[in-house]
């Protein structure tokens, strides 16, 4: 049986041999911990603790306001120093709640304790879930509990398990499957527990063979999980791309996943459910890449949430010999953030710190030239779309053709068009911007109709 | 706190694929590399500094128009080397040098920098510099003349009906311009294709539409070694991998790009069966390219979630863009052909007199004391008598159409004009008089009917052709002693030749009733 794969997509170094063997460490933090209030999609955390507060491990630090929201939850004890604005990966400034870490860790009580998902109900399981804070750690940081309570739960017929971390240089999820193994596929059988009828699918990509290996053991014994590898090739773990590969389906910007029966999660995700729900632990702690080749000892780390870049990159042993950062990136290559500097804390969603010694956008601004009509951005997009048109329609601002005839606001940002252009257009930029005054001209109209 | 370090911001993704522009011209001219050095081998070494010549005008003209212009140099996209060497594989090997010179100019200069560079050209600007010189220079572009190799291309012989030699035609060495080996290209092309730089598509669906096109409308069929000529001749190679595959004259989208290399198929068979031009392909792709814009425009693929239903369509149809376009395609092509239909229905009259004084014309100028023309009752019975059947043997498909006897200002006999039509032209049928002077010699011809390709049959249309067959006696001629063959145009000095001597035929059996 020839492996099912989505079209288009393209096949970026995936520079994850500086990482991919290097085991998971505990990283304790030594400074203070910053917790943004908004890590997610949807309302800010409403701050439940004011400065000089004594805080514990797993103590929540701001609240759950609204359905789309998700609580926010101390990782290390000690003082509330302040409740300020803070510079987060995404470049702009967010109501922070800053702990003084006291180095003792200790935590609220009950949290560890171990239970049972298969004694418990529906309802209880949500309610530890929701409690944790967890949202999507794969990047996007959408609430998981809205995800796990689609409006159609019957017609599920898939819970995907997303291993297949297509972004490269980031290893986290390769090696927390090959370690914990046991531990994602009770997180899994939790998932299924709420969607009885439904199928568990772990997606991982062929580069990762240990991973393929540790998790096709773990999945032996349980009947309706299966392990599926997919051929390595961006943007592989893309949400639209695994539903394609699993349940053959092309999805719209506008359909949720549950629409085409499935429910997608990240490793890292469903191993914080598992804690959550059988270790009574909130989401706190996670596995990070800390790669590149500017990185001396790169490697993946156990780290609490909060804890500064700066630390994780000396953790990492610092900069590398004779080399310098030229760019820095939260998250993989292809969508990661770049960041302006260090000293910024690690979120819920953070996979990774690369630190690049050579700027590919850069680089690109140096080499460009203009569009040669070559079209291979229209063959490797993977969601069917013409990036060669929509950049033109971007830079001429001809917003009715982008949105109406191109399709444009069906871009999942993969980047793979700006990756493959030889011209080196800066096409993300430009569709960044575009989708950015569509949807602004949509809210815009829509407060206009909502005054009359 | 302000940060010790700040790296760069910007949007993802943050690295890029090593593929740059210069890379993918760059690996087209490796891939024309085969042809160009077969084509220096086989020709000699002219024929390489018909490339050096074009490549370098080529470079220098981009480069003195940046620096005029006052533009960032845009040499290193390895655009202007690859025009240059592309226009040069489309000339034949003996051109003057000055034609790659010019060719070269104007391919860089006026069809691509002056419509904004790189990108913003609407046609191949290689194609445009072949189709500007074939205009200009017509026979030095078709004069395919080289020492030790035979003066007519395959698809000479082919349009004369004498064999063709498929290998030779394959290996390129059956004549034509510098980049003449369809191996070579298809090397070349395969390996654009295999490494992924050119749309499969374009090729195929050109090479597919082109061969079918042939099959139902060459005239013999589906003959495959005849179609494997055709495809293998005339540039077709060269235009489905080289030409009508550059990306900037091409649409964008895979359905577009179908729609395109048909057209260009399509095209090519047409004007290669019912043109009379030397080449057929060089107009296929630069009209297609023409037609890339609208194409681009009207095919849009929908992404592939709402491709889901069955009854959709593909591409976007969007009657805002489809109604306007088509109405518009179709108003210019209805206007057109009835402004055709009514100037000639017009002048269709006027047409036949002139034609009617035009051989009045011929009758006087080859009878030079003729003032009265009359049709011999004897001669018209014969004509009528063969009923259109070719007049003797040896003449090849030559038919006499009349004979008029000429009669000077005392009523003495002036000598007579005799009209053949040969079917053997090398493009088209010919139609000649012959002018008999009462003393029994020539008195030279005159052609109402000549369509040959300019630069090749034409050619017997010159002075120095047509002087021999004044004052010699009117016996039987034979080519290469009586009469020297217009250089380049063997078979229709043949075809002249012929037609001439059923004439000389024609006038020993009744020239005397005709006095």
């Amino acid at each position: 049986m020839t492996k099912r794969t989505f079209r288009g997509g393209v096949h970026p170094d995936d520079g994850k041999a500086y990482s991919r063997d290097a085991a998971l460490t505990v990283y304790e933090p030594k400074g203070e911990l910053v917790f943004p209030v908004s890590q997610h999609i949807g309302k800010p955390a409403k701050v439940t603790v004011k400065v000089g507060d004594k805080v514990l491990v797993g103590q929540v630090l701001a609240e759950q306001d609204g359905y789309v929201s998700s609580n926010i939850c101390s990782s290390c004890s000690g003082t509330v120093k302040a409740i300020e604005k803070r510079r987060t990966v995404m470049g702009n400034l967010v109501e922070s709640v800053v702990v003084d870490n006291d180095g003792k860790f200790r935590a609220v009580k009950g949290m560890g304790d171990k239970a049972d998902f298969r004694k418990m109900n529906r309802d209880t399981i949500m309610q530890r879930i929701r409690d944790a804070g967890i949202v999507g750690m794969g990047g996007a940081s959408f609430p998981t509990p809205v995800k796990l309570e689609p409006k159609n739960p019957d017609g599920i017929e898939y819970v995907i398990v997303n291993g297949a971390e297509c972004e490269p240089y980031i290893t986290c999820d390769d090696q927390l499957m090959r370690t914990h193994a046991g531990e994602i596929v009770t997180g899994l059988e939790i998932m299924l527990s709420l969607f009885p009828k439904a199928q568990g699918v772990i997606v991982i990509e062929e580069n990762k063979p240990e991973a393929i290996a540790a998790m096709t053991e773990a999945v032996t014994m349980s009947q309706n999980i299966r392990v599926q590898p997919a051929p390595t090739k961006y943007p592989q773990g893309g949400e639209k791309s695994i539903i394609k590969v699993v349940a053959g389906k092309d999805t719209k910007m506008s359909q949720l996943p549950a629409e085409a029966g499935c429910i997608v999660d990240n490793v890292s995700t469903v191993y914080a459910i598992y804690e959550a729900v059988c270790l009574a632990t909130p989401l706190i702690r996670r596995a990070v890449t800390v790669t590149g080749p500017a990185v001396r000892n790169p490697g993946n780390f156990i780290v609490r949430v909060g804890t500064s870049f700066r630390e994780l990159f000396e953790a990492a042993g610092g900069l590398a010999d004779g080399a310098e950062i030229r760019k820095a990136i939260a998250g993989g290559a292809m969508m990661g953030i770049a960041i302006a500097d260090l000293d910024v804390p690690v979120q819920k969603a953070s996979n990774a710190l690369t630190l690049l010694t050579v700027d590919g956008v850069e680089e690109a601004e140096r080499k460009l030239t203009p569009c040669i009509r070559c079209g291979r951005c229209n063959e490797v997009c993977p969601m069917g779309l013409t990036p060669q048109m929509m950049g033109v329609a971007a830079e001429r601002k001809d917003y009715w053709k982008y949105e109406n005839r191109l399709y444009g606001l069906e871009c999942i940002s993969c980047g793979s068009c700006t990756y493959v252009c030889p011209a080196k257009r800066p096409l993300m930029q430009l569709f960044k911007d575009a989708k950015g005054a569509i949807l602004e001209a949509r809210r815009a109209a829509q407060q206009g109709g909502g005054a009359k | 706190m302000t940060p010790s370090v700040s790296y760069n911001v910007s949007s993802s993704p943050h690295v890029r694929s090593p593929l740059s522009t210069g890379h993918v011209m760059y690996d087209v001219i490796l891939a024309l590399l085969p042809a160009t050095l077969f084509g220096v081998w086989h020709f000699g070494v002219h024929a390489l500094l018909v490339v050096l010549m074009s490549v370098a005008s080529a470079v220098v003209t981009e480069f003195v128009f940046d620096y005029v212009t006052g533009r960032e140099n845009t040499l290193y996209d390895g655009s202007a080397v690859l025009t240059g060497l592309l226009l040069a594989l489309c000339i034949p090997a003996s051109v003057p040098l000055y034609i790659p010179y010019i060719g070269s100019v104007f391919a860089v200069l006026v069809v691509k920098c002056l419509f904004g560079g790189l990108g913003k050209n609407f046609m191949n600007p290689a194609l445009g510099g072949r189709c500007f010189l074939l205009l200009s220079f017509g026979s030095a572009m078709t004069n395919y003349a080289v020492d030790g190799v035979s003066g007519a291309t395959p698809l000479a012989q082919l349009g004369s009906g004498s064999a063709v030699n498929v290998v030779q035609v394959f290996t390129g060495h059956a004549g034509g311009v510098i980049g003449c080996s369809a191996f070579a290209l298809l090397l070349g092309g395969l390996y654009l294709w295999v490494i992924d730089a050119i749309p499969w598509r374009i090729p195929v669906s050109i090479l597919v539409s082109f061969a079918v096109f042939m099959g139902l409308f060459g005239g013999d069929g589906f003959n495959l070694p005849l179609l494997c000529v055709h495809l293998a001749s005339g540039g077709v190679f060269m235009a489905a991998f080289f030409m009508a595959t550059d990306p900037v004259t091409s649409p964008v989208t895979a359905p577009g790009q179908l729609i395109y290399g048909c057209c260009v198929g399509v095209l090519s068979g047409f004007f290669r069966v019912f043109g009379s031009s030397a080449d057929s392909v060089s107009y296929a792709v630069i009209l297609s390219n023409l037609a890339t814009p609208l194409i681009d425009e009207l095919i849009i693929p929908k992404p592939y979630a709402y491709r889901d239903s069955a009854n959709d369509a593909p591409f976007t149809f969007d009657k805002k863009v489809w109604v306007p376009a088509v109405c518009a395609v179709v108003c210019v092509l209805g206007v057109s052909v009835g402004l055709l239909r009514g100037v000639a229905g017009v002048t269709a009259g006027i047409v036949e007199k002139r034609q009617l004084s035009e051989s009045l014309t011929a009758y006087r100028a080859l009878l030079p004391d003729a003032v009265d023309f009359s049709i011999p009752d004897a001669t018209q019975k014969a004509i009528e008598g063969l009923n259109g059947a070719a007049w003797g043997s040896g003449f090849g498909e030559v038919i006499i159409q009349e004979a008029v006897s000429g009669t000077d200002a005392v009523g003495a006999a002036a000598g007579h004009v005799v009209t053949v039509r040969t079917m053997d032209g090398r493009d088209a049928p010919i139609t000649l008089s012959v002018g008999f002077l009462p003393d029994g010699t020539l008195n030279g011809i005159l052609y109402s009917e000549l369509n040959e390709t300019p630069g090749i049959g034409m050619k017997v249309e010159e002075e120095s052709f047509t002087g021999q067959f004044v004052g010699i006696p009117a016996a039987a001629l034979t080519l290469g002693s009586d009469i020297d063959a217009a250089s380049g145009a063997t078979i229709s000095s043949t075809a002249v030749v012929n037609a001439v001597n059923a004439a000389i035929d024609f006038h020993i059996a009744y020239g005397d009733q005709m006095n």
